[in-house]
C-alpha cells in the first residue's frame, strides 16, 4: 500500500486559514463542520505559533475501531490508506469524534454523521491536490505519498515531529519549525568547583568526595548517613536521595562505564546527541568553535563544570512568559460561538449536494477584496456560481489564495445583500427604510442633489468613495463625475490608510510604488527582509507566502519591527518591539549609524541620490544616533546598531513598510526616512533591494474633456474626510450639505462621536453599498450596489504592479446595480450623458475607451488581458506587445514614459532626498525638507509633536502635496516636549496604555467579511490584545470583556493575553460594527481622533493613542 | 452528500407531537370510557402490545447496526427514533397514569432514554462537532511512558486476535456481535485490552462527560428498560395473580403452567 498524506510544514504555515476555507467550500461544509482546522497557539516567547489539524490517516485508526456498526461506516483503503466515513452506514453516534485522540474526527451537527478528511477524493481523481493544498499561500501543506514526503524532508535535513504517541501509525508528516523557541535546562548543572552539597555534609571524613583527578563528585554512601544536609544544600537540586536505602545519591558520571572507555550512560543513548562527555574545556573549545553560546549558570560562585549550549532561538525582544500550556486566543469556542449562525443566515455553499453541485467550467478572474489582488478560478455548475478557487496556471501565484477570495462566495451568495434602492422613512440612525424602484430613487437624489448646489454650490457635495467600489468607480467613474460637476471634496479611504507613503513616493523616487516584483529572482532574491511596522502575512497573506518561502529556500533573514509579536514577526528570526510612532527615530538612528560607520553605498549615492550629503550632515548635527534613538523607541542602543550593520552588509535587503508606518502625523516623513535607508545602502532600482510600501498605485485617472469640465470654485477642505466634518456640522471654512458614501465611513472614519454628528447635520446622505450598515441607517437613499463578478472589474493595486481583470460572470441579487451603473443614471439626469455615456455601463468597454489612455496602461488593453489565462498583465505597458517589465529602475534603464537615460522618474532623474524645490515645498507648511523626529502627542514619554496650526474649519493654505485638485491644508510646527504637553496631560488623568489599531487576521477585510459567516467563525469577536503583565495588574483573564477608554471615546471587546506585544501598549482591530449580522461590536474608531492628522500627507493617525483598560462589567 | 434523515426540526416536531397527544389524553382521561383507565383492558392491553413491540424495533437496530443484516443502519436509527418515539406514548397510555405502581419504572426509564436520545440529537450534535481540534495537546506533549504502555498492550492484543479471528488486522478490528457470540470470553478479553487502550489514549476523558458517556447511559437505560419490559410481560402474562394484588386478573394471561 502506497500511504497517502498530507505534509504539514510547520515553519511555512502562518495560521492564515485558507485551507479551512478551501475544504469548506469543497466539502460544503457548514457552522461548526470541520475537516480540518488551524490552531493558533500562543508560545512561552511571545511569540504565534500554528497547528494544522486534520486526519492521519493511521495506519491504526482508534475512530475505525470504535465504531460500532458492522460493517464499519469508517473504513481505510486499501490501496491508499485513506481512511473515510461512510456516511449511508454512520448514525451520528460519535463514538469516533470521542475516539480520537487527535480530535481530528469531525461532526456534522445538523446531519448528524462523522465527517472527516478524506483527501478530497473527487480533486484527486481529476489529478488535483486536495483542496487545502491547492491553495495554501504559504505552500505549508503538500500532498503525495508518505514515503515520498519523509524523503523531501530527509533530503531537506527537516526534522520530522513524531506524533506516534499513541502508537496508531499516523500517516500526515509534520515538520517542525526550523528554529526552536528558548526552552529550560534539561539537567542540572554540576559537578562544582566548590561543591555546596559537599561543603555541607557534617561527617567527617566528609560523606561526598571531589576526586581531585577527574574533578567528578561523588557519595560515599558507605559513609553517608542520610542527613539530607547534601540534597538541601544544592541550589541547582541536583543532589538525588535514595528514600529506602536512606542516603544521598548523584551522579558520578558512571565511573564503571567509564573504566571500560564508555561514556556515562545518559550521553551513550541520547537520541539527539545532546549530551556529550569529555574534559570540560575541550567542550568549551568545541562550542567556540561551533559559535554555539555557551549558558552562564555560575550564579552561586560554584563553579559549575556542566557546560549547556544555549537552544538555537528566535531572539524576541521581550520577557519571555514562564513555560506553560500553550495559549490560544481568546475567542469563545464552538458551540456557543456557533450558536449565532443557527437560523441566521449561513448561507452558500453550507448543505449543498456536493455531487449535484460539481462544476461543469471554471472562468479565470480574480478576487476583489483585498491588496493582494489574488487570481481565482470562478467555478460554474451550469449557471450557478458554485466554487472559487486559486489559479494554478498563474505563473507567479500558482494557485495560492488567502481565505477571503474563497469566502466571496458568500459574499455571491448571500441573504443580507442589500437588493432594492430603499429611502429613509424614520429619523436619521434609526434605520427604517421603504423600498422605492431605481427610477424614483434616482429621480429624487437628482433633484436633492440639484438643490443642494442651487443653494450652497456644487461644492457642497462631498463623495466618499471607498476601495470596496473597485478601482474603476474610484478612479474613473466617480472622478469623472465629481470633475463634470465641479466639487474638489472626493476622496477614498487614502487618507486613513496610504497617502503618507504616496506621496513620499512621488518625493523621492516621482512615482508611486515600488519597481521590484514578487519574483524568484527579483524580491525573492533578498538576503534580508525588514519588516517595519507591516504585517504582512495578516493583510497580504499570499505575497508573505511566497517570500517566507524564497526566504527558507535562500536562508535569508526577517527581521519585523512592529509593537506587537504579529504573524509576521512570530515567522521572522528576529521581533524588534518598537514604541508605536517612533519608526522615525529608528530610520534615522539607521542612517546615522550607517553613515557614521561609512557603510553606505558610495557609488549609488554619489549617482544616483540627490541631497543625500545634506541629509547626512543634518542626521549628524541633531545626533540622531542609536543612543538618542534608544529611549524613544523602545530598542536598545546596541540592537539599532546589529539592525543597520546588517542591513548596509545584507546582499540584497528589503524593507517592507505598511500602515504601521503610515497611519501617524509623521507617516510621510517616517516613509521618506526609511526610503532614504533603503537607498544609501543601495537597495533600490535592483533585483533582490528595495523599499516596498504597499501597493504600486494603479495609474488610473481620466479626465473629462476640458470644456466639460466645472473648475472648483474652492480648494478641497482638506484631503482627509475627517477634516471634512466642519464643513458638514457648522459650514466652516464652506458649507458641506450633501454626501453620496460608497463605503462605511461609520465604521472606518476616525472620532466617531463626531462623525456620527456630522450626518446628521447633512442635507442628504446618499449610500451605496453591498450590505446595509451603520452607515446606511444614517442615509436618507440606500442604493444596491453589485461587486466583483457581478458588474466586472479591475481588481485593486497591489505591491506587485499586476492589473487583474475580473469579467463580469453573473447578475447582481434582486436589483442591485454595479457602481458605474448608478454613476452614469444619475449622471445622466444630471446632464453628464455626453461623458458619462451609456456603453460606459460595460465596463470592459469603459476600461478600454477610457480608463487606459495613458502611456503606462495604454498596453494593458482587455485583448492583452484576456490572452492570458491568469488575466493580469504587469504595468507598465506602453503597448499591447509591449513586454513586462520585471524590475524598474534598474541601473542603466530608462523609466517608462521618461527621456532616454532618464533612470528615475523624478524632476532630476535621481533619488531625490533634499533639493530647492523639495524644500520650497515643505517650508509652505512651516516644515523642512530633512526629516526631522516628531511622533504623536498622545505617548507615554515626552516627545516632540506636530502641531496643526489651523483648524479644519480654517481655509489654510492650499496644499503644495496634493497633485490635481487643489487642497486646503494647515501649517504646522514641530513642538518640542516640556513635560505640560498633551500626553502628559493624559497621563495625569490615568490614560497609562498605549492603544494600537489594525488589521485583524487574514480572513478579514474592513467590514464585509463580517457579513461572511466563515470569516466571523473563524474570528467572531472584536479583541484587546494586552500583556498578561498588565492582565495581571487589571485582574482580567483571557477571554473577559474588557472596556477600552481613550480621551475620543470608548468600546468595549474580549481580552486576548497575549505575550507578544509591548507591555505597556494594547491592542485593538478594525473592522467590526454595531449593524454587523454575527458579532456585532463597536467600532475601534470610537477611540481614534480626526484632529492627528500629518500636515504634509493629511494622513490620520490611527496607531498610536492613549488609553486605559479596565476589567468591562460581564 | 448529505443524506436526508430525521433533522433536528423534525426530530423536536415528533417529540413536541407526542408530548401534546399524551397530554392531551390525559387531560381527555376523566371523559374516556373506563376501559382506557384500566391498563390490563383489552383497549390498553392492546396498546401496551403494541408499544412494547415498537419498543423493540430499537431492539432491531442494535442487531442490525451490529450484524450488518437487515439493511441500512441509517434507516434503522430512522426507524428506531420513530418507533422509539411512537412506542414511548403507547406504553404511556397504557399505563392509564398509574404511577404508583412498580412498571411505572419502566415509564420513568423511556423518559430518560427518550431526554438523553433527544439531548443528543439537538445539544450533543454541537459538542460533538465542536471537538474538532479540541485536543491540540495530544499533539503537542506527549507521555513519557505511553508508548511502553501501549506497546504492551498491543502485543497483548496481536496475541489475542491470532485466536479471536486470525483473519483480522489488528489495527481495524474490534469485535463483533459474532465475535461475542462464538468466542465470548476471547471478545470479552480483547474488549479489556481495548478498552485499557482507549483509557490510555485519555481520548474519552478529554471530551465533556455528558459527550463521552450519554450514549453508555442510553444503551445501559435500554437494556435494563428491555430488562424490565420482557419481566413485566412475564409478571402479568405468568404471575397475573401476583400483579393484580388480590383484585381480580382482568386481561389476557396464562394460570395453568
Amino acid at each position: 500500500m502506497a500511504q497517502l498524506a498530507l505534509m504539514i510544514d510547520l515553519e511555512r504555515c502562518f495560521g492564515c486559514k485558507s485551507c479551512e476555507a478551501a475544504c469548506k467550500q469543497e466539502h460544503r461544509l457548514g457552522p461548526g463542520e470541520y475537516r480540518n482546522k488551524v490552531v493558533w497557539l500562543g508560545s512561552p516567547g511571545g511569540g504565534l505559533d500554528f497547528l494544522t489539524l486534520a486526519c492521519q490517516h493511521c495506519e491504526r485508526p482508534a475512530c475505525l475501531r470504535a465504531c460500532p456498526v458492522h460493517p464499519k461506516a469508517i473504513e481505510k483503503d486499501p490501496a491508499t490508506g485513506v481512511v473515510r466515513v461512510r456516511e449511508d452506514r454512520c448514525t451520528g453516534c460519535g463514538e469516533c469524534v470521542i475516539a480520537c485522540p487527535y480530535s481530528a474526527m469531525g461532526y456534522d451537527p445538523l446531519g448528524h454523521h462523522a465527517v472527516k478528511c478524506d483527501l478530497c477524493p473527487e480533486r484527486r481523481a481529476e489529478n488535483l491536490p486536495p483542496a487545502c493544498a491547492g491553495v495554501c499561500p504559504g505552500r505549508a501543506i503538500s500532498f503525495g505519498k508518505r514515503e515520498s514526503h519523509l524523503a523531501r524532508a530527509a533530503e531537506e535535513g527537516r526534522e520530522v515531529r513524531d506524533l506516534d504517541h499513541f502508537l496508531l501509525r499516523p500517516a500526515t508528516v509534520y515538520l517542525e519549525p526550523m528554529k526552536r523557541e528558548r526552552g529550560l535546562p534539561v539537567l542540572p548543572p554540576g559537578p562544582c568547583e566548590r561543591p555546596a552539597c559537599l561543603r555541607a555534609c557534617p561527617v567527617h571524613p566528609k560523606a561526598i568526595e571531589k576526586d581531585p583527578a577527574t574533578g567528578v563528585v561523588r557519595v560515599r554512601e558507605d559513609r553517608c548517613t542520610g542527613c539530607g544536609e547534601c540534597v538541601i544544600a544544592c541550589p541547582y537540586s541536583a543532589m538525588g536521595y535514595d528514600p529506602l536505602g536512606h542516603h544521598a545519591v548523584k551522579c558520578d558520571l558512571c565511573p564503571e562505564r567509564r573504566a571500560e572507555n564508555l561514556p556515562p550512560a545518559c550521553a551513550g543513548v541520547c537520541p539527539g546527541r545532546a549530551i556529550s562527555f569529555g574534559k570540560r574545556e575541550s567542550h568549551l573549545a568545541r562550542a567556540a568553535e561551533e559559535g554555539r553560546e555557551v549558558r552562564d549558570l555560575d550564579h552561586f560562585l560554584l563553579r559549575p563544570a556542566t557546560v549547556y549550549l544555549e537552544p538555537m532561538k528566535r531572539e524576541r525582544g521581550l520577557p519571555v512568559l514562564p513555560p506553560g500550556p500553550p495559549r490560544r486566543p481568546a475567542f469563545p469556542e464552538a458551540p456557543r460561538a456557533q450558536a449565532v449562525f443557527e437560523g441566521n443566515g449561513a448561507s452558500f455553499p453550507f448543505g449543498g449536494d456536493k455531487a449535484a453541485l460539481r462544476p461543469d467550467r471554471a472562468v479565470p478572474g480574480g478576487c476583489n477584496i483585498c491588496f493582494n489582488c489574488c487570481t481565482v478560478k470562478f467555478h460554474f455548475k451550469g449557471e450557478e456560481l458554485v466554487n472559487i478557487t486559486g489559479n494554478e496556471e498563474d505563473p507567479v501565484l500558482q494557485g495560492r489564495v488567502c481565505p477571503k477570495s474563497q469566502f466571496t462566495l458568500q459574499l455571491y451568495h448571500n441573504e443580507r445583500r442589500l437588493k432594492h434602492p430603499m429611502k429613509r422613512i424614520g429619523k436619521r440612525g434609526e434605520g427604517r427604510f421603504e423600498r422605492i424602484p431605481w427610477e424614483q430613487a434616482l429621480d429624487e437624489i437628482a433633484a436633492r442633489l440639484r438643490a443642494v448646489r442651487d443653494q450652497w454650490g456644487p461644492e457642497a457635495l462631498a463623495l466618499f468613495v471607498g476601495t470596496r467600489t473597485g478601482l474603476l468607480t474610484k478612479n474613473a467613474y466617480v472622478r469623472l463625475f465629481s470633475q463634470l460637476w465641479g466639487t474638489p471634496n472626493m476622496e477614498g479611504t487614502d487618507p486613513f490608510c496610504a497617502t503618507g507613503k504616496s506621496i513620499a513616493y512621488e518625493l523621492t523616487q516621482g512615482a508611486v510604488g515600488s519597481g521590484n516584483s514578487y519574483t524568484a529572482s527579483d524580491l525573492g532574491s533578498a538576503k534580508l527582509y525588514l519588516y517595519v511596522g507591516d504585517n504582512q502575512a495578516e493583510t497580504r497573506p499570499v505575497y508573505f507566502g511566497m517570500i517566507h518561502d524564497w526566504r527558507l529556500r535562500n536562508g535569508a533573514r526577517m527581521i519585523a519591527v512592529d509593537p506587537r509579536c504579529t504573524v509576521t514577526a512570530s515567522k521572522a528570526d528576529r521581533w524588534l518591539p518598537i514604541r508605536p510612532g517612533t519608526d522615525l527615530a529608528l530610520a534615522l538612528a539607521l542612517a546615522h549609524h550607517i553613515l557614521s560607520h561609512d557603510l553606505h553605498d558610495k557609488a549609488f549615492c554619489g549617482n544616483w541620490v540627490l541631497g543625500w550629503e545634506r541629509w547626512r550632515d543634518f542626521i549628524f548635527e541633531r545626533g540622531y544616533t542609536p543612543e538618542w534613538a534608544a529611549p524613544l523607541t523602545g530598542i536598545p542602543a546596541p540592537d539599532i546598531r546589529a539592525l543597520a550593520e546588517e542591513v548596509a552588509r545584507a546582499e540584497g535587503c528589503v524593507i517592507f513598510a505598511s500602515r504601521g508606518v503610515n497611519q501617524h502625523t509623521n507617516a510621510v516623513q517616517s516613509n521618506r526616512a526609511l526610503m532614504f535607508v533603503a537607498a544609501i545602502t543601495g537597495n533600490w532600482g535592483r533585483k533582490g533591494g528595495a523599499f516596498v510600501n504597499m501597493t504600486a498605485g494603479l495609474p488610473v485617472a481620466p479626465d473629462a474633456p476640458a470644456n466639460r469640465r466645472v473648475a472648483p470654485a474652492k480648494p478641497r477642505v482638506r484631503r482627509s474626510p475627517g477634516g471634512w466634518l466642519d464643513a458638514m456640522r457648522e459650514g466652516r471654512p464652506y458649507p458641506i450639505r450633501a454626501l453620496i458614501a460608497c463605503n462605511n465611513p461609520m465604521s472606518n472614519w476616525p472620532g466617531q462621536e463626531e462623525v456620527r454628528e456630522a450626518f446628521r447635520a447633512l442635507d442628504l446622505v446618499v449610500h451605496i453599498e453591498l450590505f446595509e450598515n451603520e452607515t446606511s441607517a444614517f442615509a436618507d437613499y440606500v442604493l444596491p450596489a453589485a461587486g466583483g463578478i457581478e458588474k466586472g472589474e479591475v481588481g485593486r493595486s497591489n505591491d506587485d504592479r499586476r492589473v487583474v481583470w475580473i469579467d463580469k460572470l453573473i447578475d447582481p441579487p434582486g436589483e442591485a446595480k454595479p457602481d458605474g451603473w448608478i454613476w452614469i443614471e444619475l449622471g445622466r439626469r444630471l446632464g453628464f450623458g455626453d461623458v458619462l455615456q451609456e456603453k460606459y455601463k460595460d465596463s470592459a468597454v469603459f476600461w478600454d475607451e477610457v480608463c487606459i489612455q495613458n502611456p503606462q496602461l495604454r498596453g494593458v488593453t482587455q485583448r492583452r488581458l484576456h490572452s492570458v489565462p491568469w488575466r493580469w498583465v504587469r504595468f507598465p505597458a506602453g503597448s499591447e506587445d509591449a513586454p513586462e517589465i520585471e524590475t524598474l529602475y534598474l541601473e542603466g534603464a530608462t523609466a517608462p514614459g521618461q527621456p532616454a537615460g532618464r533612470r528615475f522618474p523624478t524632476p532630476s532623474g535621481e533619488l531625490e532626498f533634499w533639493t530647492e524645490e523639495l524644500e520650497a515645498k515643505f517650508r509652505a507648511l512651516g516644515l523642512s525638507a530633512l526629516p526631522e523626529f516628531y511622533s504623536e502627542r498622545e505617548q507615554l514619554v515626552d516627545m516632540p509633536y506636530a502641531e496643526l496650526e489651523a483648524g479644519d474649519g480654517e481655509p489654510g493654505v492650499v496644499s503644495p502635496f496634493h497633485k490635481g485638485t487643489p487642497t486646503g491644508a494647515s501649517p504646522a510646527r514641530i513642538v518640542q516636549p516640556d513635560g505640560r504637553g498633551p500626553g502628559a496631560r493624559l497621563r495625569e488623568r490615568g490614560f497609562d496604555t498605549e492603544l494600537i489599531t489594525g488589521r485583524p487576521p487574514a480572513p478579514h477585510f474592513h467590514s464585509w467579511t463580517h457579513y461572511f459567516w466563515q470569516a466571523q467563525e473563524m474570528w467572531p469577536d472584536l479583541y484587546c490584545q494586552l500583556h498578561p503583565d498588565k492582565a495581571a495588574r487589571l485582574g482580567v483573564a483571557d477571554g473577559e470583556r474588557v472596556r477600552v477608554e481613550t480621551a475620543h471615546g470608548e468600546i468595549e471587546a474580549v481580552a486576548w493575553v497575549h505575550a507578544g506585544i509591548r507591555p505597556e501598549a494594547v491592542f485593538i482591530p478594525i473592522g467590526w460594527g454595531e449593524r454587523q449580522p454575527f458579532h456585532p461590536w463597536r467600532s475601534v474608531n470610537f477611540l481614534t481622533d480626526r484632529r492627528q492628522r500629518d500636515p504634509i500627507s493629511d494622513q490620520t493617525n490611527l496607531k498610536s493613542f492613549l488609553c486605559r483598560v479596565r476589567k468591562a462589567a460581564s | 452528500m448529505n443524506r436526508s434523515g430525521p433533522g433536528d426540526r423534525l426530530l423536536a416536531r415528533l417529540i413536541f407531537a407526542a408530548g401534546a397527544a399524551l397530554v392531551t389524553h390525559f387531560a381527555l382521561l376523566p371523559d374516556l370510557p373506563d376501559d382506557w383507565r384500566r391498563p390490563g383492558s383489552p383497549a390498553l392491553y392492546l396498546t401496551g402490545a403494541a408499544g412494547g413491540l415498537l419498543l423493540l424495533v430499537s431492539a432491531g437496530f442494535l442487531l442490525a447496526k451490529r450484524t450488518g443484516r437487515g439493511g441500512s443502519p441509517v434507516r434503522w436509527f430512522e426507524a428506531h427514533v420513530l418507533t422509539g418515539t411512537l412506542g414511548a406514548v403507547l406504553a404511556a397510555v397504557h399505563s392509564a397514569g398509574r404511577l404508583r405502581y412498580a412498571p411505572a419504572l419502566l415509564l420513568l426509564a423511556l423518559a430518560g432514554l427518550l431526554a438523553l436520545g433527544v439531548w443528543a440529537r439537538l445539544r450533543g450534535s454541537r459538542r460533538m462537532a465542536a471537538t474538532f481540534a479540541g485536543k491540540v495537546e495530544s499533539l503537542l506533549a506527549p507521555g513519557p511512558r505511553l508508548r511502553d504502555q501501549l506497546s504492551v498492550i498491543l502485543r497483548e492484543k496481536e496475541l489475542l486476535l491470532a485466536r479471536l479471528d486470525p483473519s483480522a488486522r489488528e489495527g481495524t478490528f474490534s469485535p463483533t456481535l459474532a465475535h461475542w457470540l462464538r468466542r465470548p470470553r476471547l471478545s470479552m478479553a480483547y474488549a479489556r485490552l481495548a478498552g485499557e487502550e482507549s483509557r490510555l489514549l485519555g481520548a474519552r476523558r478529554a471530551v465533556p462527560p455528558g459527550q463521552a458517556y450519554w450514549r453508555r447511559v442510553h444503551i445501559a437505560l435500554a437494556v435494563l428498560f428491555l430488562a424490565g419490559l420482557l419481566g413485566h410481560a412475564a409478571v402479568v402474562t405468568f404471575f397475573a395473580g401476583y400483579a393484580a394484588g388480590g383484585e381480580k386478573i382482568y386481561w389476557w394471561h396464562l394460570a395453568a403452567w
